[in-house]
């Protein structure tokens, strides 16, 4: 089987580690020829806290994938998440030698190089640099300047860093179940690749990807990445907080959660209550409902409230609205709370369809799992054309880690 | 008259013979009488007036009667009540003769257009006049529909509450609640109706289905004679390990319940449950334990238990209440909550005869007769006070009001993170997000 046209993603989920393998065909469409799935345990808002017990769930995970797609995965693309991760969007510059006026691909890479040159924390390491907008002696609206005629070029990127060590972790983890990490992805981007199509990249959208541990989110506009953040808050959160504030043990709020968790206020009938059955099947304790939603609601609206703050100068922008994905996006009336808080339309979405994904995996709880073979398989398209910096990210993090 | 001795006949075998008619008034009146005819609604006469004799003759009910014959000569009475009360004013004594000889008379129609809102209260005062106990079941319309339709509705209202013992209004806004945005058009109009007939049905059983713990006439007429002719209806049938809990949630989400949001301040509530021989006393006390709750220590509470072999593994609950003005408690919350309305004075008043008058009323028959009186009295009352709790209840003000009591109450821990206890912290703006919300925010329970 040709290597070179088969993708594998791994999401090293707080809740799930999920492998998605899926090949390009001649077609140029993407199919998925399996997914593995295991539950994860040693990672935390996204992150690994405990090694060796990560390593064993995303073995298990790696193995039911190899089971199901009947391939041997041997490089993986790595979507990463965090607290830590941050971004900022930055112009580079490059003048043209005297002499020379088409502009052309080293001209491209160095003001890409230009735009990078900021100083970061030193623990610090920049994981993308995405294209925005470039400019040609000032002209805006630019799409591809390669051979074009001009003295400046100007580019906008959007430049993504994390903490290196920690972005480390993931990487060193799938290197010691002998597989190599052909790219590393923020999950964000991924979930947005498998959630939004080209049009509502262009029309403007906000992919906001609520997990068990993190809520990572991206903002398109025209065509082009114009943010992007993660908040170190999700469904384990709610969990908390139900448990503490229900007063409940945590496997049991977890369960209440994905049972009966609304976001809505004001739909309880006044003292409604939920009956708590214990395993015995007595009657247990009675949980008033619009308490439990009350609980359900402030923290969604806290997160929201966060992102639509950070995404502030963008709101007016989003075209095609809010998209609403990720395990936690299922709690019944998050479309309508986003929609009021974002003051837009908003869904609550699974990753569009894609060919030979089962019914079971066309959940938004897979979006970023499914979307990291898409990205993977965007970047294939791209690299004759010479996008080939990706490599190079990986290549400079995984020397760092073998010095 | 000529109707009533073989409905006799039959009744007396179940129970003292009780007779139900069930009028339809208007193109929403006959609809909901077909739905409660195919349904399977026994020994009820069901009776469909319209003006327009196109639905009349669509209809599935076993009478009918033709509205203005010579007024609107078949036609409908395009959106005009004064239309619709002139025309059911001709036909009088067919309707006068339909609902002769009725126990229990239940009057249904979509108020808003011509003849809902023109003949409903005409139809209401005859079947008053007979001296049944006088239920009638309404639909407000849409607010889309336009201001005009709804003031229409609003009047005519008004106007049967004057004469009919209790009022149950189904507002179309509500639908929502019982079906999808998304759905049919057609679908959405079939569960309301089946709402309203599913009323009609739980009453007639309440009366007449032979139970453990029976429910009689006069307690139905105790409890909705004695109110100021709102009336509440919730009715919930669930199956399952929980199903005593959730048939009564059910219960209580009927959009007849209006939220929940009156029950509390009803005076009278009758409740029946029903179920096949495996209902346990554990579910029927669970049960009223938990609606004890949504009512005031005030309220009196009537249960029956009906025994129905053929409920198999569910049970129903029946709700049933009135808002009375019997308990003062409510009176000035209501009060209270419109403050901002003017003429502050008067409510106090009205409060003051409201009583006088409800206290000779429960225990004679006499009461009867002493109908017509109120009548009079009644409409300076109405505008202020009923109009506005139909058109007010939506928001959410009353509910925190009726809950507050029985909230529970958050307790606060010195900065609790529970699980995230020893994980690094999450600091954006200052705050330790690992924290729940609820507590930073200092929101206790609700």
């Amino acid at each position: 089987m040709a290597r070179d046209n088969i993708f594998a993603g791994l999401e090293i989920g707080t809740t799930k580690i999920c492998v998605v393998v899926a090949e390009a065909r001649h077609d140029g469409t993407l199919k998925v020829l399996g997914v593995g799935n295991a539950p994860s345990r040693g990672v935390r808002k996204g992150e690994i806290v405990d090694f060796e017990t990560a390593k064993r769930c995303v073995h298990d995970a790696i193995v039911d994938a190899e089971e199901r797609s009947d391939v041997e995965i041997s490089e993986i693309y790595l979507g990463v998440t965090g607290g830590h991760i941050r971004s900022f969007n930055n112009r580079g510059v490059v003048l043209l030698e005297e002499g020379r006026e088409e502009i052309d691909e080293q001209d491209l890479e160095d003001v890409r190089t230009n735009a990078r040159e900021v100083s970061l924390p030193m623990e610090d390491c920049v994981l993308h640099t995405i294209i925005q907008h470039y400019y040609v002696d000032g002209q805006d609206g630019v799409l591809n300047p390669l051979g074009l005629l001009g003295r400046k070029l100007e580019a906008d990127f959007h430049i993504v860093y994390g903490i290196r060590t920690r972005i480390q972790n993931a990487i060193r983890c799938v290197k010691e179940l002998e597989l190599e990490t052909a790219d590393v992805v923020i999950n964000s981007f991924a979930t947005a690749q498998a959630v939004l199509d080209k049009h509502h990249k262009q029309l403007g959208a906000l992919v906001i990807d609520i997990g068990g541990g993190t809520t990572d989110y991206v903002v398109y506009v025209e065509g082009a990445v114009k943010q992007s953040g993660v908040i170190a808050v999700g469904g384990d959160h709610i969990t908390n907080d139900m448990s503490i504030g229900l007063k409940i043990p945590t496997a049991r709020a977890e369960k209440l959660k994905l049972d009966e968790g609304d976001v809505t206020l004001g739909v309880a009938f006044p003292g409604e209550t939920i009956m708590l059955r214990d395993e015995t099947g007595f009657a247990g304790r009675e949980i008033e409902r619009e308490m439990l939603n009350q609980i359900i609601n402030v923290r969604i609206r806290e997160i929201f409230d966060i992102v639509s703050r950070q995404i502030q100068s963008d709101l007016n922008f989003l075209g095609a609205g809010v998209f609403v994905t990720g395990g936690s996006s299922q709690l019944r009336g998050i479309d309508h709370l986003a929609s009021e808080i974002f003051g837009t339309s908003a869904r609550m979405t699974p990753p569009l369809p894609l060919a030979g994904v089962t019914s079971a995996f066309e959940h938004p709880q897979f979006s970023t799992a499914l979307g990291l073979v898409k990205y993977a398989h965007l970047v294939h398209l791209d690299r004759p054309a010479g996008k080939s910096f990706f490599g190079r990210t990986i290549k400079r993090l995984s020397g760092m880690f073998r010095s | 008259m000529v109707q009533l001795n073989p409905q006799f006949g039959r009744e007396n075998e179940a129970s003292p013979a009780l007779i139900i008619k069930v009028i339809g008034v208007g193109g929403a009146g006959s609809n909901i009488l077909d739905r409660t005819m195919l349904d399977g609604i026994q020994e009820v006469e069901l009776t469909a007036a319209n003006t327009d004799v196109q639905s009349l003759t669509a209809s599935v009910a076993n009478h009918k009667i033709q509205l203005g014959r010579n007024l609107t000569r078949g036609l409908g009475s395009g959106g005009d009540p004064e239309l619709g009360l002139a025309a059911a004013k001709e036909a009088s004594e067919d309707i006068q003769s339909a609902l002769s000889g009725g126990n229990i008379i239940f009057v249904c129609a979509g108020l808003g257009g011509g003849t809902g809102s023109g003949a409903a209260p005409f139809v209401t005062k005859l079947a008053k006049e007979t001296n049944a106990l006088v239920l009638v079941l309404v639909t407000m319309p849409f607010s889309f529909e336009g201001r005009r339709r709804c003031e229409q509705a609003t009047t005519s209202l008004q106007l049967i509450r004057q004469w009919a013992d209790a009022v149950v209004c189904f507002e179309n806004d509500r639908m929502a609640e019982i079906t999808l945005p998304r759905m049919g058009i057609h679908e959405a109009f079939a569960a309301a109706d089946l709402t309203i007939s599913q009323s009609i049905r739980a009453i007639a059983d309440l009366l007449r289905k032979p139970g453990l713990l029976s429910l009689g006439f006069d307690e139905v007429c105790a409890v909705l004679r004695e109110g100021n002719a709102r009336a509440l209806f919730g009715f919930g049938e669930a199956e399952g390990e929980n199903r005593a809990h959730d048939a009564l949630a059910k219960a209580l989400r009927n959009p007849l319940m209006h939220r929940g949001e009156m029950l509390a301040n009803s005076a009278n509530v009758i409740v029946r449950i029903c179920g096949a021989a495996n209902v346990s006393l554990g579910e029927v006390s669970m049960l009223m334990e938990e609606l004890n709750r949504h009512i005031n220590d005030g309220t009196q509470l009537m249960l029956g238990i009906g025994i129905d072999p053929s409920m198999g593994q569910k049970i129903s609950v029946s709700i049933l209440g009135s808002l009375g003005d019997a308990s003062e408690r409510p009176q000035p919350v209501t009060q209270t909550r419109r403050v901002q309305v003017p003429t502050p004075v008067e409510p106090v008043i009205e409060a003051e005869s409201q009583v006088a008058k409800s206290v000779p009323e429960p225990e004679s028959p006499a009461a009867l007769q002493e109908e017509p009186e109120p009548v009079l009295t009644i409409p300076p009352r109405a505008p202020q006070n009923e109009a506005k709790p139909v058109k007010a209840d939506p928001p959410a003000k009353p509910e925190s009001k009726n809950a507050e009591p029985k909230q529970e109450v958050l307790q606060f821990e010195s900065v609790s993170r529970g699980r995230f206890e020893k994980s690094e912290p999450t600091i954006i703006d200052g705050q330790d997000l690992d924290v729940p919300t609820f507590l930073r925010r200092h929101i206790k329970g609700k």
